[in-house]
């Protein structure tokens, strides 16, 4: 399709636009785009409408009487119950979860997916079975054991608790994306450094983690998403002191018998995506080209 | 693949001390005692008396637990298709060096920032005919414009498919994108000298190599279709009827709502002996060709 | 407040909260009562607590199923709030039968309970001759609401029978409008159910189905008009229904697009936010004439048992502040409810909560909810079978069977 030739000199192979091929591209992704904002344009366009234009009129409206109000409500003044602070109550309580959740969670299956790739635990694989198992079982049926455990250890209700509930529940999926990840790399690399006389930490550190940068940069996004919108069990292992911003947002967006505030429901719930977007669009960097392949060569 | 070491290696059994406790304490013990309340009358706290299979009777006579059981699998293989297909064209497509390409990478993972509450909220909206695509569709001429697919009882388990779908299609690409990322340049090149048009290359050469990101996936895609809940709740709540039930939903009514935690236990039961048939073999397999490899 | 001040005011706030905190009564109550409107009328619990000595720490959570779970963890987790919301239900009689909760006999002994709380009320937080919850209001879910714009457009004026009310949905249809709005959600549409069983189908037969659950009764032809009338309701619905939640239908007779819902005294909140006026804007109506029955539930506080004398003092006073008259009237004035004594002044009220106290008054008007009668596993099995029969051409006859298989023998 692409006339040109590559230059061994130039980086990468320059490319003609405006072939049909180059615009079929263009068309296929940006229609997605529309696919992928087009309902995030109505909950955009819902947070800065007044409740009589929602009441009343279209999703796909643009406001009529523009308002910014939602925001600033949700943020600092929407009322959570006897509380009227919007969700910023809980934004210290989310972070101090999320970062040693992150750290934990990914740390450990980072080790353990390498560990399962490449070094001979027979009884490591019989674990990995159950713990994919695990992965398919609702969080909140095996909730009542857990508390009860938590409880007899005394941590139960506390950032310790909840960080360690988030670490059991992510390690399926963080051990399962290292695994394949490590076991999809040429073997020729782990041999050759059990040669040079690695051990089992020394290859972790010094080749492993530098030549897993992009499936780090998948796991840090899953689990920031999954941590940081979590809700039942921030709300059950937590404790009341440091209830995480969703149960906040829970409160503003579920309320059982009130009007539903849709502008501000809709503003909270976007105020929350923001962390696990802005670390999207952070970790944009690691996305290149050549990471893995570049080890290959070197 | 995998190498193995002639003498035991310690410093991996000791790092992976804290899986093995965790697989013990939590997921074995809290698998065992599920297991062991589906065979209890607990209610709304665990009894621990033995009813024997009464409560799986219960289950398999319950037409809602029947539907539930196809809708999943309806859902499970529409979703999993879908977002394998949409996400695998996403990264090929976005690894094509086009302009953007940080802006239509975060434009597609955005969708996967919201919970599953925003996702099922927004699309129940779109999808209401009185509020959503289809009014609008009208109000803008097309008089007999129909999209009421949320409201028929064949069709609107596929509504929630599309919901789900917008949500996490956005992750199978970044993760699709970081193994195709893996794969040498210089195969490209070659390719592209000898004349193999693009698809052909993608097709035959690409997607063979990406064994472990598609597994990947793969597995995340089943996980999240066994585990849909919060999003049925928030976008239908398993109606129109039961039209959009599905397991999670029963399991979790039984739970809470409805105190009656020996028939959640033993339905949770079912579902994982359900996963474990269906994915025993696979991992046999598995780990066949990694002992040969 | 000048800079200086500040530090010094925080210092002697803190000074005088750690004294009070050394005689003040802590209770920690988890609830569910988080929207604008229910956060107004708890303030009133927690402000009147606060007054009479006592320190309120609000534990609120969105979803009854939410509130709940969390509040049981706790008591698993052997770290129990002080007082906990359920509804005025079966919800937590397994808690009292395994000894959880702290009975209020005290309490209830000084308050005169025994002479006028509610029989439907007092039947289900009365256990073994024990007192178990604390009743704060009286909700009800078998209420009438219309829009007077829509009713008068169609030339139709408030139905004063059943055969009326059927007369007013054709008018409406006819006049182009939607006759009846309806929520999608399981809830909401066994909630209808329940009151077309109860105003047309009777008071006698709506205890024989639910109290009894008489097998003879939910076989009998009776029943099944009931099931045929409550499915009519459908034709005169409009394509948005499925999966549309309660407070969008209510949107929708707040706007005056559509004439009838069929709700719980709880959606005069959405009335009263877009300022719209009972007997001008809107009406309601819970049955037809005079003894015509009137469907109670509500919400309770349960107090987690505990060996320490202060929480024991906190759920006393906590018991006995929330069911005092003027915290009831001020409470329920903010919620739409209706206060659980008799003996408050009515006149503060909207013509909708008047007619409800009105109501109660008389005891033989007084319905249980549904909640009340049967245990939540079985209230989940016959939503089930409602909404299909609601949502699928189900006959009359198979649901009947079905519901057979749901109630009885459990």
């Amino acid at each position: 399709m692409s006339t040109d030739i590559p230059s061994m000199l130039s980086p990468r192979p320059s490319v003609q636009w405006f072939t049909p091929g180059r615009i079929g591209i263009y068309v296929f992704l940006i229609s997605a785009a529309l696919f992928f904002l087009l309902p995030l344009y109505v909950m955009g366009v819902t947070s800065i409408k007044p409740m009589v234009e929602i009441r009343e009129g279209n999703i796909f409206q643009f406001p009529l009487a523009m308002t910014f109000e939602p925001w600033a409500q949700a943020w600092s003044s929407a009322c959570t119950g006897l509380q009227c602070n919007g969700i910023s109550v809980g934004f210290i309580n989310s972070v101090q979860i999320l970062l040693p959740s992150l750290v934990l969670s990914i740390f450990l299956g980072s080790i353990n997916g390498y560990a399962l790739a490449f070094w001979k635990v027979r009884w490591g694989h019989w674990a990995f079975s159950v713990l994919m198992l695990g992965a398919f079982i609702p969080y909140q049926v095996m909730m009542y054991p857990l508390v009860r455990m938590f409880a007899w250890a005394d941590i139960f209700q506390s950032i310790t608790n909840i960080v360690l509930v988030h670490t059991i529940f992510g390690m399926p999926i963080m051990t399962l994306l290292f695994k394949n990840y490590y076991g999809g790399l040429p073997p020729e690399l782990f041999k050759a450094a059990r040669i040079d006389g690695g051990g089992f930490w020394r290859i972790y550190f010094q080749l492993m983690v530098p030549m897993s940068l992009p499936i780090f940069v998948v796991a840090t996004i899953m689990q920031t998403t999954g941590i940081w919108n979590d809700f039942i069990l921030g709300l059950i292992f937590a404790g009341r002191e440091h209830y995480p911003m969703t149960v906040q947002l829970n409160n503003i967006i579920n309320s059982t018998q009130g009007e539903k505030i849709y502008n501000v429901n809709m503003a909270a719930t976007l105020l929350t995506s923001l962390v696990p977007l802005a670390v999207y669009f952070v970790s944009g960097r690691w996305f290149v080209r050549g990471i893995a392949a570049g080890a290959v060569k070197g | 693949m995998k190498l193995p070491t002639r003498r035991p290696a310690w410093s991996a059994h000791a790092a992976l001390i804290p899986m093995g406790t965790t697989v013990l304490v939590a997921y074995i013990a809290g698998i065992l005692w599920t297991v062991r309340i589906s065979f209890t009358s607990s209610k709304m706290l665990p009894k621990s008396d033995w009813v024997g299979l009464k409560q799986y009777e219960v289950l398999f006579a319950s037409d809602r637990w029947a539907t539930d059981m196809v809708n999943v699998a309806l859902f499970g293989v529409t979703f999993i298709t879908g977002a394998m297909v949409l996400g695998f064209l996403l990264a090929v497509f976005i690894d094509q060096k086009v302009r953007f390409e940080g802006v239509f990478r975060t434009l597609y993972l955005f969708s996967y920032s919201l919970s599953f509450v925003a996702t099922g909220v927004i699309w129940q909206w779109m999808f209401n005919p009185t509020l959503g695509i289809q009014q609008s569709l009208r109000s803008w001429g097309w008089e007999n414009a129909r999209f009421d697919w949320i409201t028929s009882q064949d069709m609107a388990i596929y509504c929630v498919v599309i919901a789900v779908l917008w949500h996490s299609a956005g992750l199978v690409m970044a993760i699709l994108l970081a193994g195709l990322r893996g794969v040498d340049e210089e195969i490209a090149k070659a390719a592209q000298i000898e004349g193999i048009p693009r698809w052909r290359y993608y097709l035959s050469i690409v997607l063979p190599q990406m064994g472990a990101s598609l597994g990947t996936c793969l597995v995340l895609l089943a996980v999240a279709v066994i585990k849909v809940f919060d999003a049925v709740v928030a976008m239908t709540n398993g109606g129109p009827g039961d039209a959009t039930d599905v397991p999670t939903k029963f399991i979790m009514d039984n739970l809470f709502e409805r105190q009656n935690i020996g028939l959640a236990s033993a339905a949770s039961t079912t579902m994982l002996i359900t996963v474990l048939i269906i994915i025993a073999p696979l991992m046999y397999a598995r780990s066949r060709s990694e002992k040969n490899a | 407040m000048n800079t200086f001040s500040k530090p010094l005011l925080t210092a002697l706030l803190v000074g005088v909260g750690l004294c009070s905190d050394a005689f003040a009564q802590k209770a920690e109550v988890i609830h569910w009562w988080t929207s604008g409107g229910e956060s107004a009328a708890i303030k009133q619990f927690a402000d009147a607590y606060n007054k009479a000595g006592g320190q309120w720490v609000d534990n609120a959570i969105a979803g009854g199923d939410n509130a709940r779970a969390a509040a049981l963890n706790r008591i698993a987790g052997g770290n129990p709030p002080t007082a906990a919301q359920f509804n005025t239900s079966k919800q937590y009689h397994e808690l009292i039968e395994a000894g959880l909760l702290s009975d209020l006999d005290n309490v209830a002994a000084k308050g005169n309970w025994d002479q006028w709380m509610p029989t439907p009320i007092k039947n289900v937080i009365k256990v073994k001759g024990r007192y178990y919850a604390v009743p704060v209001n009286i909700h009800s879910f078998a209420w009438f609401w219309y829009s007077k714009a829509v009713l008068n457009k169609a030339g139709v004026a408030e139905p004063k029978t059943e055969a009326e009310f059927w007369t007013a949905l054709d008018k409406i249809k006819a006049s182009g409008q939607v006759a009846f709005a309806q929520s999608g959600t399981m809830g909401y549409e066994r909630g209808t159910f329940s009151a077309v069983l109860l105003h047309m189908g009777g008071r006698d037969l709506y205890n024989s189905i639910y109290e009894k659950r008489d097998v003879n009764a939910i076989k009998s032809p009776a029943f099944k008009t009931v099931l045929e009338k409550f499915k009519k309701l459908h034709a005169y619905t409009d394509a948005g229904m499925p999966t549309r939640t309660w407070n969008d239908t209510t949107a929708l007779l707040v706007t005056d697009r559509a004439g009838f819902q069929i709700v719980g005294d709880w959606a005069k909140g959405e009335f009263i936010n877009a300022n719209k006026v009972a007997g001008k804007d809107f009406g309601c109506f819970q049955g037809w004439g005079p003894k015509a029955p009137y469907m109670v539930s509500g919400d309770v506080f349960v107090l987690p048992k505990s060996s320490n004398k202060d929480v024991i003092k906190a759920q006393e006073l906590l018991a006995s502040v929330v069911t005092s008259p003027a915290a009831q009237v001020a409470f329920n004035n903010k919620k739409g409810a209706i206060p659980i004594r008799p003996d408050v002044e009515a006149s503060s009220m909207d013509i909708c909560a008047q007619a409800g106290v009105a109501a109660l008054k008389d005891p033989a008007r007084q319905t249980p909810d549904p909640s009340m009668l049967v245990p939540p596993d079985v209230f989940g099995a016959v939503g089930d079978v409602i909404t299909k029969f609601w949502n699928t051409d189900m006959k009359p006859e198979d649901a009947q069977n079905r519901l057979v298989a749901a109630l009885v023998s459990k």
